[in-house]
């Protein structure tokens, strides 16, 4: 996808109703899953890593200063089997997006990406998807 | 020496591979088709190619709009699927291995914490045969060559199906030394020389460097792999355990280079919620 206004989000019912949804860890030993917030500000890195991509976004905080946020989400795999790549996320680097995110419980500028909406309205989210039985 | 030779090994497994005519997807419907597995000129059935990523990766869907246009897509998660009928030819399975009473708490302590206490959350190597099946196999008549693409690091198997016995000189490892050979149509792959601090399994399933896996993998009609791992282990076990067979589709997929990992959530964690690798 060479236009770079998408957006990611993952639903937060998926989120809350978890422990079998994430790969790595559960969500609800770091996010408070119902925090949902959405964010605005400009994307400045985004690493394609294992076991969740990170992206960072600077935006304004209450006070007007400029904070550096921490996003993590699904895997690298995960995204490209569905189609994303990371050259799909990079392509937001340096433009003003909308995030969607549950955020960390201590507080910190951390959170995990449900959704991302680009400057021309395309987005990407992450959806709740039908029940399946997994047998780790 | 032999660790400079393994490259040339592998890109000649890989152009000899590459030189096959068809691709799994077109071997499996040929097959299929004719209601047999492809097999071998040795006879054996041919299990080469390319097989669905199985191990564990978050459910749910991806929606994307672009220019207005809405397109959702599944994450295929059928390799992570236990049968939902019997398999034929699988083993009978247990939901969980036997632990001698003096490491039942130890397994127990593991898996509560297991965001804490599994090397595979912090990127360790899941060894065999917590690895699972194969990403891509190269059936040569000497040897087949697993593939993987793991988080951990795309690792590889080669192992001999001429004869010969266990390396005496191997170093332990994570994925230990390997020989395989055909029982009738099943391919059997014994592994040994572990190092003890991977897990079998998740749920903290320990192991002593002495464990043995034994792994089967054949083709059901319909050209799809089955894989079903047994762990014996008698110093931490009181009798082997067989796990339910998973099965396999072919996937022509390229495999590739994994991207590294790096879990740095650890310090996070603020309750001992569990994740789910495999």
């Amino acid at each position: 996808m060479k236009n770079p206004l998408f957006a990611v989000s993952l639903g937060l019912t998926l989120l809350i109703s978890s422990s079998t949804l994430m790969a790595h860890h559960s969500p609800s030993a770091i996010f408070d899953m119902k925090k949902k917030i959405s964010l605005k500000g400009t994307v400045t890195k985004v690493d394609w890593v294992n076991p969740h991509i990170v992206m960072f976004m600077d935006a304004k905080g209450d006070d007007g200063n400029v904070v550096n946020w921490k996003f993590e989400s699904n895997p690298p795999r995960w995204f490209t089997k569905v189609g994303v790549n990371r050259a799909d996320f990079a392509a937001a680097i340096g433009q003003t997006v909308t995030v969607e995110i549950v955020s960390a419980i201590d507080g910190s500028k951390y959170g995990y990406l449900q959704k991302i909406t680009f400057a021309n309205g395309n987005q990407i989210s992450l959806e709740e998807g039908q029940k399946e039985e997994i047998r780790p | 020496m032999k660790l400079h030779l393994l490259p040339a090994v592998l890109l000649a497994a890989a152009v000899s591979y590459a030189q096959a005519p068809a691709t799994t997807a077109a071997k499996v419907k040929t097959a299929a088709a004719a209601g047999k597995v492809h097999r071998t000129a040795d006879g054996h059935p041919d299990l080469s190619g390319n097989w669905t990523f199985g191990i564990d990766l978050p459910h749910g869907d991806l929606q994307k709009i672009v220019n207005g246009k809405v397109t959702r897509t599944h994450y295929d998660q059928s390799a992570r699927h236990h049968a939902s009928n019997d398999v034929p030819g699988a083993l009978p399975w247990e939901p969980a291995p036997s632990y001698k009473p003096e490491f039942q708490e130890k397994v127990k302590y593991l898996a509560a914490n297991e965001s804490k206490t599994d090397p595979v959350f912090y990127c360790d190597k899941p060894g065999t045969p917590r690895i699972g099946s194969p990403r891509k196999i190269i059936q040569l008549p000497k040897e087949t060559i697993f593939l993987y693409e793991d988080i951990s690091g795309d690792t590889f198997r080669v192992i001999p199906t001429d004869g010969r016995p266990h390396r005496t000189d191997a170093n332990p490892s994570a994925y230990g030394d390997s020989i395989g050979h055909w029982d009738k149509d099943t391919f059997v792959v014994e592994t040994t020389n572990f190092v003890d601090d991977t897990w079998f399994g998740e749920n903290g399933y320990l192991h002593s460097d002495k464990m043995r896996a034994i792994e089967r993998l054949w083709l059901t009609p319909e050209g799809n792999l089955v894989y079903q791992a047994t762990v014996e282990d008698p110093v931490v076990l009181t009798k082997p355990w067989t796990n339910f067979a998973r099965v396999i589709p072919p996937n022509n997929d390229p495999i590739e280079e994994s991207p590294k990992c790096k879990e740095d959530d650890g310090t996070r964690l603020l309750n001992l919620d569990h994740h789910l690798q495999r």
